[in-house]
This record gives C-alpha cells, sequence and structure tokens, in this order.
C-alpha cells in the first residue's frame, strides 16, 4: 500500500505520537522516504514539537495573584488582615466556641461564689476564686453526703413498713410492745377486763343459767364454762 | 490558587504572545470563574477543564475584539519584523525567559489562526488529553485531532518561513 502526500500529511501527527499500527507506519515511511516534499515537513514538524515541548512554564508576575484575589473576593494584603480575621469570626464554627466557653466561665464563676449583682474585681483574683470555690465544694460534698444517708433511712423504714404489711405476724413482733398497765394493788399480771366485755360475759352467764334450768343434764358441763 | 493562575497565566501568554495581556486576560478569567461558579457542574468534567474552557472562550473574545488592531499592525509592519517586534518593548528578564527557539515558537503561535493555536497550546504546551480537549473546545474528536494536526504543520511552515531549519 502507498499513501500519498495528503494522506501522510494528515496522519502526521499521529505518527509522531506513535498512533499508527505497523501497517500504516509501514506505508507512512515509505512515502516519507520517496516524497522530497514530505520528508523535510516530517522533519520540521518533528523538530517544531520538540521547540513546544522545550517551552518552559512562565511564571506569572507576583503581584498578579494578589489582584486576582482583589478583583474577586474584595480585599487581600496585610492592611486588611484584620478585617479578614474578623469575617473568619462570623463563622459558625468560632460562634458555637465563643458561646461555649463564655458559659462554661460563667458557670465556673457561680460555682466559685462570684456575686453577679455586685462583682468585685478581688473576686476575680485566682486566691479568692481558689478559696470560694473549694469552700463551695466542700459545702456541696457535705449536702450530698447528708442527703444520701437521709435517703438510705427513709428507704430503709419503707422497707420494713413494706415487709409488715405483708406479713401481719410479723408486724406483731415488730411493733413495739408497751408494758403492761399495772393497776394499784394487783400483783397477778393479768388483764382487767373492759366493762364491755364485762358486760358480754354477764350475758353469757345469764344464759348459762337459764339453759341449766332447762335442761338440768347440762347442769354440770355448763356450769364449768361459765365465765368468770 | 497559585496552580491554576499559574496555568491560566502560561495559557493566555502563549495565545497572546504578550505579557501584560496575558495578566489581565488571567484577571479576566479569575473573575468570570468567580462570577459563574454557580453554573459548574461536575458532570461536564473537572474543574481545570472548566476553567480552560473559560480561558478559551475570553481568549476568543479578546482575538476577536483586537482583530482591527492586529490588522491595521499586521499592513504596517512587514514579517521579518514580526521578530523585532518580539524584541522591542520586551524587558530583559522576559528576553532571558525565553530561548532562541522558544522565542520564535511563540511568535509563530501568534501568528497561526485561533482554532488551530488553541489546539497545540492546550495539546502540546498543557498536555491535556483529547477528551479535555474536546470538552474545552466543544467539537468532536475527530475535529480535536484534525485541527492539532494541522496546527502542527502551519506551525512548522510558519517556523521555515521565519528561517528556523532543523538541525
Amino acid at each position: 500500500m502507498t499513501w500519498t502526500c495528503e494522506q501522510t500529511e494528515a496522519r502526521l501527527s499521529d505518527y509522531l505520537d506513535g498512533l499508527l499500527d505497523p501497517a500504516e507506519w509501514s506505508a507512512f515511511n515509505q512515502h516519507v522516504n520517496a516524497c522530497a516534499i514530505c520528508t523535510p515537513l516530517v522533519a520540521s514538524v518533528a523538530h517544531l514539537l520538540g521547540g513546544l515541548y522545550a517551552l518552559e512554564q512562565v511564571e506569572p508576575p507576583p503581584q498578579l495573584e494578589t489582584a486576582i484575589l482583589r478583583a474577586t473576593v474584595g480585599v487581600v494584603g496585610t492592611k486588611h488582615d484584620f478585617w479578614a480575621w474578623l469575617r473568619g469570626l462570623q463563622s459558625p464554627r468560632f460562634v458555637y466556641s465563643a458561646v461555649s466557653v463564655a458559659a462554661t466561665i460563667v458557670l465556673l464563676l457561680t460555682a466559685s461564689g462570684f456575686n453577679w449583682r455586685k462583682p468585685k474585681l478581688a473576686d476575680l483574683a485566682p486566691a479568692t476564686v481558689y478559696r470560694k470555690a473549694n469552700g463551695q465544694l466542700h459545702v456541696a460534698y457535705a449536702r450530698s453526703t447528708k442527703f444520701v444517708s437521709d435517703l438510705r433511712v427513709v428507704y430503709e423504714i419503707q422497707s420494713r413498713m413494706n415487709e409488715s404489711d405483708q406479713n401481719p405476724a410479723m408486724r406483731q413482733e415488730t411493733i413495739p410492745q408497751s408494758s403492761p398497765k399495772k393497776e394499784p394493788g394487783r400483783t397477778d399480771n393479768t388483764n382487767p377486763s373492759t366493762p364491755k366485755q364485762q358486760n358480754r360475759a354477764n350475758d353469757i352467764s345469764r344464759r348459762l343459767e337459764v339453759l341449766a334450768c332447762e335442761f338440768p343434764f347440762l347442769s354440770s358441763s355448763l356450769v364449768d364454762r361459765r365465765v368468770p | 490558587m497559585r496552580r491554576h493562575t499559574r496555568r491560566i497565566f502560561n495559557i493566555c501568554y502563549r495565545f497572546t504572545g504578550n505579557r501584560t495581556e496575558a495578566e489581565d486576560l488571567t484577571q479576566d478569567v479569575f473573575l468570570r470563574v468567580y462570577r459563574t461558579l454557580a453554573s459548574y457542574r461536575s458532570a461536564h468534567g473537572g474543574f481545570a477543564t472548566w476553567m480552560t474552557s473559560v480561558t478559551r472562550n475570553l481568549l476568543i473574545d479578546h482575538y476577536r475584539r483586537t482583530k482591527r488592531d492586529r490588522v491595521t499592525d499586521s499592513l504596517d509592519d512587514a514579517m521579518p519584523v514580526v521578530e523585532n517586534k518580539e524584541s522591542v518593548g520586551r524587558r530583559p528578564d522576559e528576553q532571558a525567559l525565553l530561548g532562541e527557539l522558544s522565542g520564535q515558537v511563540q511568535s509563530a503561535l501568534t501568528r497561526l489562526s485561533p482554532e488551530l493555536r488553541e489546539a497545540v497550546i492546550l495539546r502540546d504546551l498543557q498536555q491535556l488529553e483529547y477528551i479535555e480537549i474536546q470538552r474545552v473546545l466543544e467539537v468532536p474528536e475527530g475535529t480535536v485531532k484534525s485541527r492539532i494536526n494541522r496546527g502542527r504543520i502551519e506551525l512548522a511552515r510558519i517556523l521555515q518561513q521565519m528561517g528556523v531549519r532543523p538541525a
């Protein structure tokens, strides 16, 4: 296959970039070696590519970057750094951090007993803050200890009451028994009957007597059961 | 920021061949990117590709805007003066920066048509892939390859006309 000058020229870049397949490469070379027009053309383009690749990057002037920043974002340079820094403070992240720090300081000062109504510069002295914070800490510890102790007593009482509610026998045991009242002159350690009980006992005795009269064969056993 | 500034400035400088214009255009690119940042969609390629696309559009606008001035200049100045024109008005540090061949290539680049110039700059100077160039120029891949090829050949011919011969 023999190529024409037009074909060779059209595929010149592919040849120089190494994109021709072996058959095309062979045809290309065959034509170029025999063509008086294409030989210098290929040589000059190859030389040009060498020159293009040899072109070094040109460094832009230093002030160009500053000029671009000024034209786009508006302010650059050391003069305006303060304002750029101030704008940076408006970011949500910084605001959250600042609020957190302020809240922490307020909490610590309040905990150390700082008087917000009558603030004094002396109260902000580290030694004063430490002393007050130490005192507040001890008071808080004592209060919490007492609170825990009180809670323990309350729970103990509650648990005892629950246990006694569930077990009446136990309740009798757990209720403190008062010492029996002893009437003056009584030494037999017996409970005296109340008037109501006494009346009831009398009533039962009367009935038993009636029954004994009606049924004499029961008299002996009924008499034995008579309430004292 | 610095990396993008350097890259955009280089594209602009290679396209215009003038540092002052490149500085102004780079600044314009960043300004436009800053204003139209909301329109950027990652689905259309990376941020660098999008930025290059913005740069390309601004360069084309700049080329069209200054076309009349260039025509007047080219009528006033003959072709051999182009090299002198490059030398005149350029600071010594710029002269030192560009070597002999580099200066000639840069000079030849400015004489290339904008369509071919941008394709060559993006491919051979910025080393962009075909797919990226396709996204930037918004043309099919075949057109991209064709423009790069024609741009290289045209550039080689311009260099030959300028008296640059391969060693």
